[in-house]
């Protein structure tokens, strides 16, 4: 075949494939007949409040001499890792504000950090395109450096971010600017998995998050620079389950919700969504309201009902707590006291649920729970 | 004198026989002038078969469409959805959630972390059983003439009759809080809150509130994450990638 008759076939291949999608999103909307806010509405759903002393800064973690931009909750003990521009990982313990590691990482520009399920090590990524897994039970020299125990290298842009697969110690996934996916097996250091990439059906742009599932960690979600999320079987490489569309520009940060049937996401475009992935709907749209352009969401955590949704906003210091069920901002936590002073790049729930821990480009973390008992007068 | 056939019988001299190059019978300009052959055209294979890749990739994307329909066919509307979703937040309590006004439980083992915010000496301002309390005594806590967006009594110490700041330094800007030491900074979406920024930031144009540190360079190349327009932010990727801060760095 000519390369004309092939650019024939291209041309003809495209208008297909935009014919498909858009006959496809025309029957989402139809079976788009209510959203969560408007359910739960018509439900007569008693909407959150919030007092001024509800939810308090307990903890201020200070130690970062940069822009904190990652940061993870071990599953038990309570102890957080974060990722800093200073170029430094520093695992703390949440209760006593104390670090127990600060590790000078070999390349200073790290975005990503996690805790493995097992708390023993920790993992890390940036622009060096390699993921870096640490021990935390080697011996630091004097410099607070700490060999690394395993580099996984292959991808062919930056690590945006990495999770570890739930309960195992041996996999981990991550994301990165060259489109793909990656699930390693750390032991070995090698790719089990590639999802995305040149000739495969994935990403075509950035991917930038991922969460795994809590309830079936087979399944993964990404997000992406080109818009879109997608939910991956990690047995099943050559393809995305389902793409999930609607946002109109990059997709910052994903997460799970707690049901594991369900994701939120947040964008560039100022906005969350919620997505169903069983049915791939978008259930539900958190827009603040307000005029001016829209504030990129950077990152987004979910409380263990799922009732809540808190969202970092790259602007000022604003972290706005949602009400799933109704749609509306109940708090900001950029104007509760003791707030941070700088924009919000990541946040994350401890494992019980009973505390929130932000970071910042102020180069602190900041620990939120509530503020005990309260007398009615 | 007719012209020399190519190849191989040529009339004249040219590479006939004994090479006798030199007749004077063929004057040189009866003989045309040297054509090297022009290189053979090799075909662009990289070229045709990146698009057929293109094209395999495109035809795969349409058999996984269509396979996307038949499933929306058979899909359960949104309305389902958002009944499951209803039905598990409620079934299941939330530690971030205030529970019942009265009697509060503690809040697990972070209770005893944020006990003492309380105990610091704090004045309360109670309107109708809600309650808030502060560290300083605000201007306006008054249960009977607050004038705060929803009806809540101030809560921090600053309040006009447009609206209560909670922070200390701010200031009311348009009907709006807004915290930031410049009031032209303040851009006012009145949802709660402020943003404080300059427009000109916002909308990614050059602009002198951009404050990218450009100092370090780093030796190796990276491919720079997406970039944000910033007067003095740049990705070079040619031997040095000398500004990460590109991506909000």
């Amino acid at each position: 075949m000519s390369v004309s008759d092939l650019k024939e076939r291209h041309a003809v291949a495209t208008e297909t494939v935009n014919n498909l999608r858009d006959r496809l999103r025309q029957r989402r909307l139809q079976l788009l007949d209510t959203d969560v806010a408007r359910y739960s509405a018509a439900q007569g759903r008693t909407p959150v409040s919030f007092g001024a002393t509800d939810l308090v800064c307990c903890r201020t973690l200070q130690g970062h001499t940069g822009k904190v931009y990652s940061l993870d909750w071990t599953s038990e003990r309570n102890r957080i890792v974060s990722a800093s521009q200073d170029g430094r990982l520093i695992v703390w313990n949440a209760l006593t504000s104390q670090k127990t590691h600060a590790i000078k990482l070999p390349c200073a520009w790290v975005m990503t950090c996690a805790f493995s399920p097992n708390g023993q090590s920790v993992a890390c990524g940036g622009l060096d395109s390699v993921c870096s897994i640490f021990s935390l039970s080697s011996t630091a020299d004097k410099d607070g450096t700490v060999p690394v125990s395993r580099m996984l290298s292959g991808h062919k842009g930056y690590v945006s971010c990495c999770q570890y697969v739930p309960n195992e110690d041996a996999h981990l996934i991550t994301s990165s600017g060259d489109q793909t996916c990656i699930l390693w097996d750390v032991t070995t250091g090698l790719k089990t998995s590639v999802f995305g990439g040149e000739f495969q059906s994935g990403h075509t742009a950035d991917v930038l998050s991922v969460s795994i599932s809590g309830s079936n960690p087979n399944s993964f979600i990404s997000g992406s620079c080109d818009s879109t999320a997608r939910l991956w079987d990690s047995r099943a490489a050559s393809r995305a389950v389902r793409t999930f569309h609607g946002h109109e520009g990059d997709v910052n940060t994903v997460k799970f919700f707690p049901d594991g049937n369900r994701f939120g996401t947040g964008s560039d475009d100022g906005t969350c969504r919620l997505y169903d992935i069983r049915t791939g709907h978008q259930l539900q749209v958190y827009q603040p309201h307000g005029d001016g352009e829209n504030v990129p969401v950077t990152s987004i955590a979910f409380s263990v009902s799922g009732r809540l949704l808190f969202a970092g906003y790259a602007s000022n210091n604003t972290c706005y707590v949602w009400d799933t069920l109704l749609g509306e901002v109940v708090l900001d936590l950029g104007l509760q006291q003791d707030s941070h002073k700088n924009r919000i790049s990541c946040l994350g729930l401890s494992a019980d649920g009973s505390a929130l821990c932000t970071g910042s480009w102020d180069s602190n973390l900041k620990i939120w729970a509530f503020g005990g008992h309260r007398r009615v007068i | 004198m007719s012209a020399p056939s190519g190849g191989g019988g040529g009339g004249g001299g040219a590479g006939h026989g004994g090479g006798e190059v030199s007749s004077s019978a063929l004057a040189p300009s009866s003989l045309p002038p040297p054509r090297p052959k022009s290189p053979p055209e090799y075909p662009d294979l990289y070229g045709k078969r990146r698009e057929a890749a293109r094209v395999q990739m495109l035809e795969r994307e349409i058999g996984f469409l269509e396979g996307e329909i038949k499933f929306v066919e058979g899909v359960q509307p949104a309305s389902r959805c958002c009944k499951e979703v209803s039905d598990f937040v409620v079934a299941n309590s939330d530690p971030m959630i205030p529970a019942q006004r009265k009697s509060r439980r503690s809040c697990r083992f972070w209770k005893w972390l944020c006990g003492p915010c309380l105990s610091l000496v704090s004045f309360c301002c109670c309107c109708q059983s809600k309650c808030s309390c502060h560290l300083k005594k605000p201007k306006c806590c008054s249960c009977t003439s607050c004038s705060c967006i929803g009806s809540k009594c101030c809560d921090g110490s600053c309040c006009s009759s447009i609206c209560c700041c909670p922070r200390p330094s701010c200031s009311c800007f348009r009907g709006c809080c807004c915290s930031c030491p410049d009031l032209s900074c303040c851009i006012p979406k009145c949802f709660r809150s402020c943003s404080c920024a300059r427009p000109s930031c916002l909308s990614k144009k050059k602009s002198s509130c951009c404050s990218c540190n450009c100092k370090i360079r780093w030796s190796s190349c990276f491919r720079c994450p997406k970039v944000r327009l910033c007067s003095c932010c740049f990705c070079n990727c040619k031997n040095l990638c000398s500004n990460p801060c590109c991506l909000a760095f």
